[in-house]
């Protein structure tokens, strides 16, 4: 199921004015003890617009309130100041999560049911139909690739098949609004790749995806637009590649070119007052380089990776 | 049986009651709306938290609007599934654990075994269903919230009405299905326990003659079972009956004859063991030792007040009436039944008992019956049926023989009579200890009809330790259940404590409140003595007044779950009315209507992710 990482960086479909799924204005969180003293300025004022079919990324280091604005989305937990609308309507209204999927930090789930049962527990809480829910349980769990585990405590799951099932119950009612926190969290790079290509596949299906997390690959592979957060602060907020793009330098790949072509380049280049060139081989992701292993060992089990340590991937590279 | 009120009727009942449900409802919401206003003040100014709190109130009526039975149910199910999944049904092990030993510390041999066999089973069950569900209730939520295993929930379209009514009903149906169980189990358990039979040798019977030396039939006596053995009393044909003894008594009937000719008995299994009479109940009246009307009867120096003596060998009388007795319900005269207690100021012959008469009087006409003698025994209930045909005490001291319902019952109305013929010694009474025996009732529906009030016990427990543990954790919730409950079952006592500290009546209840009664054991002061009027005194009282105010106002709204209780009744063999049970299915219902609502907007104004 892993896509081509490319799709990340296709545009999001064009939103219109109407087609803000999630809107939050002058939204802020303070915590406060048993006393009602300030303990801690969780959120400060956020205005944020989310619009319909795209990836959006909330980023941030631990404690910079992503977790906050999330929970606050999905009505969790009550404003200080502000408001939070989903699909038009208070986030405390709970008849918007009809139409929401929400995968938390950790998947909470009860440990005392099996895949099924979690499954089937969760469509419940969504009025389907007992053979709607069967349907939905078995493509869920094939998908996420617990078919063999499908009846086995949670308690008895790892974290990363803890966070598939998670998955699987924050797809149950096929979601038009997903979020996802910390998607990633705790899966090994099979996984974790997996996730992210799960997230493209939602948004070619026109789902919107609101994820957050501190890993900044994941949030660069995947994300349309990104809102950084420090300190409970807007930070940075626009689409990724605009925000990512290095103005100013040129960067040129290219594939059979020979050490000769290489020099005239060069010169071409220096001819024309280039300054700071650079002309090597590019580096591969170790992701990338993982993945090649973990895949070529499948195929031929028992033997050692094909590719020799050090030789550049081409194709991948290029 | 003792009934220290009287049962009232359901529809005279539920009027009153439910302007006082309303009533305590609406008292109890505008509290709360002025503590939550409070609360939001401190915070956000007096108008924004007016505000918050009109919200709060609109969100919450609208949150209980109609929940979707769909995913009530499934949530009813995950409790149920949590329940099986931390293994409750090891109660019921324990349960037959407590049956199989219950042997060792029941004695088969006691007065009333029935009633100690019932006894403890409905309370086992009742303390083992209520205690479970309680534990159960209590730390689920709080569970949840602490794992946050609720995020996932509520962020599904799950009003919290839904996620408490969902707790309450699968908690309490886990309840239901230990109740049914146990409830199997211990009425197995009271029948084989309590059934028994005796033999009958015909070396243990003599002939009996009459008058004139002809064989009038047989006496002797049954074989020591159980720890007893019954006098048995045959016609010249053989069969009669072994006499009661320990609450019930047995059929007897030849079987056969041996090869020498001798007769061979069978004695039947017990009857009168396992009731559910259905007692037409009067009310009682006194005349004091020379025959005047008095409201109360003589206390004998018991502190518990329920009985009133009337004194042996004088005018004194204990005089019930009875309504609505009629010929169609008693063809065959008038089956009263009594429990006579006595007090002795001697000892006299203490296996003999105390002699006395009943009379029944027409409350009209006042034509009386001719003195039926009775012999009062302590703790066995005694019968005496008052024949249709009886004889009445004319004007001229003559007897004249008439029909009980023509000439003694008017308007369905009779009184009945109570004398101790010996001097220097007392019967003691209480109005529902004489009753016209209606009829009976099936004992294993008025089994069923205990267990049910037990339901009502753990439903109401359930809705309480789920309220709680909307906004409690785990172990406070168990504590604020227990403490609820605790005040419930002492409202009486607490009210009556507040009424003493408030008027400075000591007599009503000697000590104190709390501070004083610290004071009292501190010092080592009688609760009877009265205590300097100091002005620390003062203080201690006015702070001890202030501090019973709230338990005095928590004590009328609280529930006592022993007031729900129905044991006593199927242990003493009286049929459970169904007056009582209509009143107490109603008044469970309240409760947990209030509670239910309460964590509703308990568990709505929480953060349940913070």
């Amino acid at each position: 199921m892993i896509q081509e990482a490319e799709k990340a960086s296709q545009p999001a479909p064009r939103s219109e004015a109407g087609d803000v799924v999630v809107e939050t204005r002058n939204l802020s969180k303070v915590y406060r003890d048993f006393w009602g003293r300030s303990k801690k300025i969780a959120l400060k004022p956020l205005d944020l617009d989310i619009r319909r079919g795209e990836i959006f990324g909330l980023l941030g280091p631990n404690g910079a309130g992503k977790t906050t604005t999330l929970k606050l989305l999905l009505g969790l937990i009550f404003p200080t100041s502000g408001e939070a609308l989903v699909f038009g309507r208070p986030a405390t209204d709970v008849s918007k999560n009809e139409r929401i999927g929400y995968l938390p930090e950790e998947s909470y789930l009860y440990k005392f049911l099996d895949a099924e049962e979690t499954l089937d527990f969760y469509g419940r809480l969504f009025g389907m139909s007992p053979e709607e829910r069967q349907r939905r349980a078995e493509a869920l769990i094939e998908m996420v690739g617990l078919s063999r585990d499908r009846k086995r405590q949670l308690r008895e799951y790892s974290k990363g098949m803890t966070r598939r099932i998670g998955v699987a119950q924050a797809l149950i009612n096929d979601p038009e609004l997903v979020i996802l926190d910390e998607p990633t969290s705790g899966l090994d790079p099979i996984g974790s790749r997996e996730m992210k290509d799960l997230i493209i596949d939602l948004k070619s299906r026109g789902k919107t995806v609101i994820m957050c997390s501190h890993l900044l690959a994941d949030v660069e592979d995947v994300c349309d637009r990104i809102a950084v957060l420090h300190q409970g602060e807007l930070k940075e907020l626009g689409r990724v590649e605009e925000l990512l793009r290095v103005t100013g330098v040129t960067q040129i790949r290219a594939t059979g070119l020979s050490a000769a072509a290489t020099a005239e380049v060069r010169a071409v280049l220096e001819r024309h007052g280039a300054a700071d060139i650079d002309i090597g081989n590019p580096r591969s992701t170790l992701e990338d380089l993982f993945l090649e292993v973990v895949r070529d060992t499948e195929s031929r089990p028992g033997r050692r990776a094909r590719r020799p340590a050090g030789a550049p991937d081409a194709t991948r590279a290029g | 049986m003792v009934l220290e009120e009287q049962i009232p009727q359901f529809a005279a009942w539920i009027g009153p009651a439910l302007l006082r449900y309303a009533a305590a409802a609406s008292v109890s919401l505008l509290v709360a709306a002025i503590l939550a206003w409070l609360a939001q003040a401190i915070a956000h100014g007096p108008l924004a938290a007016g505000d918050r709190v009109y919200r709060g109130l609109l969100a919450g009526l609208g949150d209980l609007s109609l929940p979707s039975p769909r995913r009530v149910w499934a949530l009813a199910r995950l409790a149920i599934q949590e329940s099986l999944r931390r293994n409750v049904l090891v109660v019921l092990a324990l349960f037959a654990l407590l049956i199989l030993f219950a042997g060792w510390f029941l004695d088969p041999a006691s007065v009333h075994p029935g009633r100690l066999y019932i006894g403890f089973i409905l309370s086992a069950t009742n303390l083992l269903v209520c205690l479970v569900t309680l534990v159960l209730a209590v730390f689920s939520l709080p569970a949840d919230i602490k794992s946050r295993t609720i995020q996932t929930v509520t962020t599904k379209p799950v009003r919290t009405s839904e996620i408490v009514l969902g707790r309450i009903l699968g908690f309490a149906a886990v309840g239901t299905c230990l109740l049914a169980l146990m409830g199997l189990a211990g009425w197995a358990f009271v029948v084989r326990s309590v059934s028994h039979g005796h033999t009958l040798e015909a070396d243990d019977i003599f002939e009996v003659a009459d008058g004139e030396g002809s064989p009038a039939g047989a006496e002797g006596r049954t074989s020591l079972d159980r720890g007893h053995r019954h006098r048995v009393t045959l016609e010249a044909g053989g069969s009669g009956i072994a006499e009661t003894a320990q609450g019930h008594r047995h059929e007897v009937t030849v079987s056969g004859t041996t090869a020498a000719g001798e007769k061979t008995f069978s004695v039947g299994p017990a009857s009168g063991l396992l009731e559910a009479r259905r007692p037409l109940r009067g009310t009682l009246r006194f005349l004091d030792r020379e025959g005047r009307p008095t409201a109360k009867g003589i206390s004998v120096g018991a502190e518990w007040a329920y009985r009133q003596y009337i004194e042996g060998g004088s005018a004194a009388t204990a005089i019930w009436t009875f309504e609505g007795v009629s010929p169609g319900d008693f063809p065959d005269g008038l089956p009263l039944e009594m429990i006579v207690r006595v007090f002795r100021t001697y000892k006299g012959d203490i296996e003999e008992g105390i002699h006395g008469t009943v009379q029944v009087r027409n409350p009209t006409t006042g034509l009386r019956g001719e003195s039926l003698p009775i012999v009062a025994r302590e703790f066995t209930i005694d019968s005496l049926l008052i024949p249709r045909r009886i004889n009445t005490v004319l004007a001229n001291g003559e007897l004249q023989e008439v029909d009980l319902f023509a000439e003694l019952v008017s308007d369905g109305r009779i009184e009945v009579w109570l004398q101790c013929l010996e001097p220097a010694q007392y019967y003691g009474v209480a109005q529902a200890d004489f009753y016209l025996r209606a009829g009976d009732g099936s004992f294993a529906l008025n089994y069923a009809k205990s267990c049910v009030g037990i339901w009502f016990c753990m439903l109401l427990v359930t809705a309480l330790g789920v309220m709680f543990s909307t906004f409690l954790s785990g172990p406070v919730a168990l504590l604020a259940t227990i403490a609820t409950l605790m005040i419930g079952q002492f409202r009486e006592f607490i009210a009556r404590l507040f009424e003493s500290q408030v008027t400075g009546d000591a007599t009503i209840v000697p000590g104190g409140g709390p501070i004083e009664s610290l004071y009292r054991i501190v010092t080592q002061t009688s609760i009877t003595m009265e205590l300097d009027q100091t002005p620390a005194v003062l203080a201690m009282k006015l702070v001890d007044t202030i501090l019973l105010a709230p338990m005095r106002v928590a004590a009328g709204i609280f529930p006592s779950l022993s007031s729900l209780g129905t044991s006593d009744f199927v242990a003493g063999g009286f049929d459970i009315p169904a007056d009582l049970l209509a009143a107490h299915a109603c008044e469970t219902l309240g409760y947990v209507l209030a509670f239910f609502v309460a964590g509703v907007f308990c568990l709505k104004a929480r953060e349940v992710a913070s």
